[in-house]
């Protein structure tokens, strides 16, 4: 009896420990299309250079060289005296007592519990020896035993969160391949290039904005499987989510970077190549390799990561610079019936050539996604007709027909696409030599579409093969 | 043994009872009063049956009890076969026939007002207030557009070139009946409003329409009641019920929003809403 209770309990434990589970490690890419050609020696160093400067998702490393808005501490409060906070630090939150008080000064203190939960409290200042904060406003008054995260630990929070509402989809380490990615198409977003695809700036180098993902998370993406978070998510749940994601994207992108610098110089044939080329042995070649791996490791890695960083952190700040969202020169063209014939002549013109992908009938059925395209990176040619994106996702132009417009319908979203293209995919920017005016033209004319037959009559005569307008293809 | 008998099987009653009765104390109750006089209503026939079976329910158990009392206080006394009693048997029938047949026609009329198309307000019917799309896995809400006067068009059933779009939030004007289509865009949903005792399933391929008319302002849950997938819970958004002024200004600001182009100020009415 007691053995076959015994089993049970130990049964019990494993199964629940089974529950616990540990997916919640950083994937590596060991196996894309980038990190093969890399040499495994190298691509090891990589890894560890990740994991130096990032962590794992539960023990994160704030790396103050990113610009991410990291937390410090997060704790419960344990008693309240007219303005002052006396806490306890978990056991997560590193040691507070050496800290400047000024760090926390004109901080706020988040509530992830009880009854102001999400709710923020500015903070004057913080008391390292006695652990208490003092308030600046008593606008919020929290009570005893709340939760609260202070000078943000806005990662740890949006680590939680992330897991909870993200992580299926969009994967540990934000590769957009979760348990449930499979079934969606379009796929979730992979963060790991730092490329999102709906953005506010300019270019095809442009980061997202917070703005950006804010709004994202705060209206979905229609016609894709992207959900609106808002009002299940408060404010204070987007930000952390939103620091959360940025991270696991700079993360991802030093990674990809990392890995493209070592391609040339450390590929994974070198050895075999350079054997055959000076008839020397193999083996002593990746001796070769390894000591001269070793030198820049010791040498010129440290440089490198902190260049890779540099530019990246950069980028991001840039996107966040006053003037970096994209604001067209003239407030929109009055939506007219000339306007909109002047935006159809210019989609079915040559200069935008929007027909090419979008095509005449504006169903997203182009003489381009019958073609077979070259993929840009390795300049080899698609195995399949049709249009594929950096992640290499067969895509399709939007059919505009439809009325569904995945990044927003506002038309400065639609300017923006239309100026900017779309990041990571074969969705061009148009033309410096379009001018606002007629940008607006074209914003009017798209936007009629879903509500006339954009089509000549005459085109769908004398179309070329492949290119009627009129019937849906299948790819 | 036989007083644990009788204890157990007195105690269940009682503590079904106390339970009931301190529920609304604990918010294990109805979410407050309903805010619109359907949902009294509704609320109304839920008491009337609560009533109904809580009468049965204390009988049966008083008899049950006295039979298990009585037995165990006499040892001469032994139970007897029967094969039954024909009078007994019509009364059991007939008593329970008539009361679900008093039910059956006197909530007919809620049943109507709440189901029925023609039993719709005719204010309510004519003027759809929105079209709401339930869909994996958020609520997708489109207003018709606004007049040169500001006031809403007619809500058609194909989407409007002003049309004017929302997600998971659901403003009502408060004191008028409001009707909305409901839709899905791929499985079935819920559409479930607790605080006003609606609770309509949405399927694909058909429009469905609901009114209510909400008699009290305030932000209330507006969830999915139809496990529809695994982002089921992600299907939690508001319904706001406000003042007709705040309704209108709140689609002024929808319009102003949605026709953004970099210029105009975003919702110049926005700081109302603040």
């Amino acid at each position: 009896m007691s053995v076959r209770w015994q089993s049970l309990i130990v049964g019990l434990a494993c199964a629940l420990a089974g529950c616990g589970g540990d997916g919640s490690q950083m994937r590596f890419v060991e196996n894309s299309t980038l990190a093969k050609p890399v040499h495994r020696k190298a691509r090891a160093v990589v890894k560890t250079t990740l994991e130096e400067h990032f962590g794992a998702p539960l023990n994160s490393v704030a790396w103050l060289e990113l610009p991410v808005k990291y937390g410090r501490a997060e704790g419960k409060i344990t008693a309240i005296d007219d303005q002052t906070l006396s806490v306890e630090f978990n056991a997560e939150t590193m040691d507070l007592t050496g800290f400047d008080a000024a760090e926390f000064a004109g901080t706020e203190l988040l509530l992830t519990s009880g009854t102001n939960q999400e709710k923020a409290i500015p903070l004057a200042s913080f008391d390292g020896k006695t652990k208490t904060f003092e308030m600046s406003s008593l606008a919020v008054v929290p009570a005893v035993g709340d939760q609260f995260v202070a000078g943000g630990n806005v990662l740890k929070h949006g680590r939680k969160l992330y897991a909870r509402h993200c992580q299926h989809c969009h994967g540990v380490s934000g590769d957009g391949d979760g348990p449930t990615a499979k079934y969606l198409n379009p796929r979730p977003r992979d963060y790991r290039q730092g490329k999102f695809k709906f953005t506010s700036t300019a270019g095809p180098a442009g980061k997202a904005t917070r703005d950006d993902l804010r709004r994202i998370l705060g209206q979905g993406i229609p016609g894709t499987y992207m959900p609106a978070f808002v009002p299940m998510l408060k404010d204070g749940e987007l930000t952390a989510i939103i620091e959360y994601v940025r991270w696991l994207a700079m993360r991802g992108e030093v990674e990809w970077q990392l890995l493209g610098q070592f391609k040339d110089e450390y590929a994974s044939d070198r050895a075999k190549k350079e054997a055959k080329e000076s008839g020397g042995k193999e083996s002593e070649i990746e001796k070769q390799i390894d000591s001269q791996l070793k030198e820049f490791v010791k040498s010129g890695l440290s440089a490198l990561v902190q260049e890779v960083a540099g530019d990246l952190a950069d980028k991001w700040i840039a996107a966040e610079e006053e003037g970096a969202a994209i604001i067209p020169e003239l407030a929109r063209v009055a939506d007219s019936p000339e306007s909109r014939k002047r935006g159809k002549d210019l989609f079915y013109g040559k200069v935008a050539n929007c027909v090419n992908c979008h095509g005449l009938a504006a169903k997203g059925n182009g003489a381009q996604t019958e073609d077979v395209a070259k993929n840009l990176r390795t300049g080899e040619l698609y195995p399949t007709p049709g249009l594929f994106d950096d992640w290499d996702q067969p895509v399709k132009p939007r059919d505009l027909t439809r009325g569904i417009y995945r990044g927003g319908r506002r038309p400065i979203d639609i300017y923006r696409r239309i100026t900017q293209g779309i990041k990571g995919t074969p969705m061009p920017g148009a033309p410096k030599t379009i001018k606002s005016d007629e940008i607006w033209d074209l914003v009017n004319f798209v936007l009629s579409i879903p509500f006339e037959s954009p089509a000549p009559k005459t085109a769908s005569a004398h179309s070329i093969a492949g290119q009627s307008g009129e019937k849906g293809h299948a790819n | 043994m036989r007083k644990f008998w009788c204890g157990f099987f007195i105690f269940w009653p009682i503590a079904a009872i106390i339970y009931s009765a301190v529920s609304p104390q604990f918010n294990w109750w109805f979410p407050g009063p309903s805010v619109t006089e359907l949902g009294q209503r509704i609320d109304n026939l839920f008491y009337l049956i609560l009533i109904i079976v809580t009468a049965v329910f204390i009988g049966t158990q008083v008899a049950l009890g006295y039979c298990l009392w009585r037995a165990s206080h006499n040892k001469e006394e032994r139970a007897w076969f029967t094969h039954g009693s024909h009078n007994l048997e019509v009364i059991w029938s007939v008593v329970p026939s008539v009361i679900l047949l008093f039910l059956a026609l006197y909530q007919m009329d809620v049943w109507a007002l709440y189901r029925v198309q023609s039993f719709f307000p005719k204010e309510a019917r004519e003027a759809p207030v929105a079209e709401v799309t339930a869909r994996q896995f958020e609520w997708r809400i489109r207003y018709p557009g606004l007049d040169e006067h500001g006031v809403p068009k007619k809500l058609h059933l194909k989407p409007q070139p002003d049309d004017l779009y929302t997600v998971n939030d659901l403003h009502v004007p408060i004191g008028r009946p409001v009707m909305i289509n409901l839709r899905s865009d791929d499985v079935q949903h819920s559409f479930f409003l607790p605080h006003l005792r609606i609770k309509q399933d949405a399927i694909p391929g058909q429009i469905i329409p609901i009114w209510f008319k909400p008699e009290r302002p305030g932000n209330f849950d507006l969830a999915c009641a139809e496990l529809c997938g695994w982002g089921h819970y992600k299907m939690r958004a508001q319904l706001i019920v406000e003042r007709e002024v705040e309704f209108q200004a709140y689609l002024q600001k929808l319009r102003a929003d949605q026709n953004y182009d970099g210029h105009a100020t975003p919702s110049a009415v926005a700081k109302k809403d603040e």
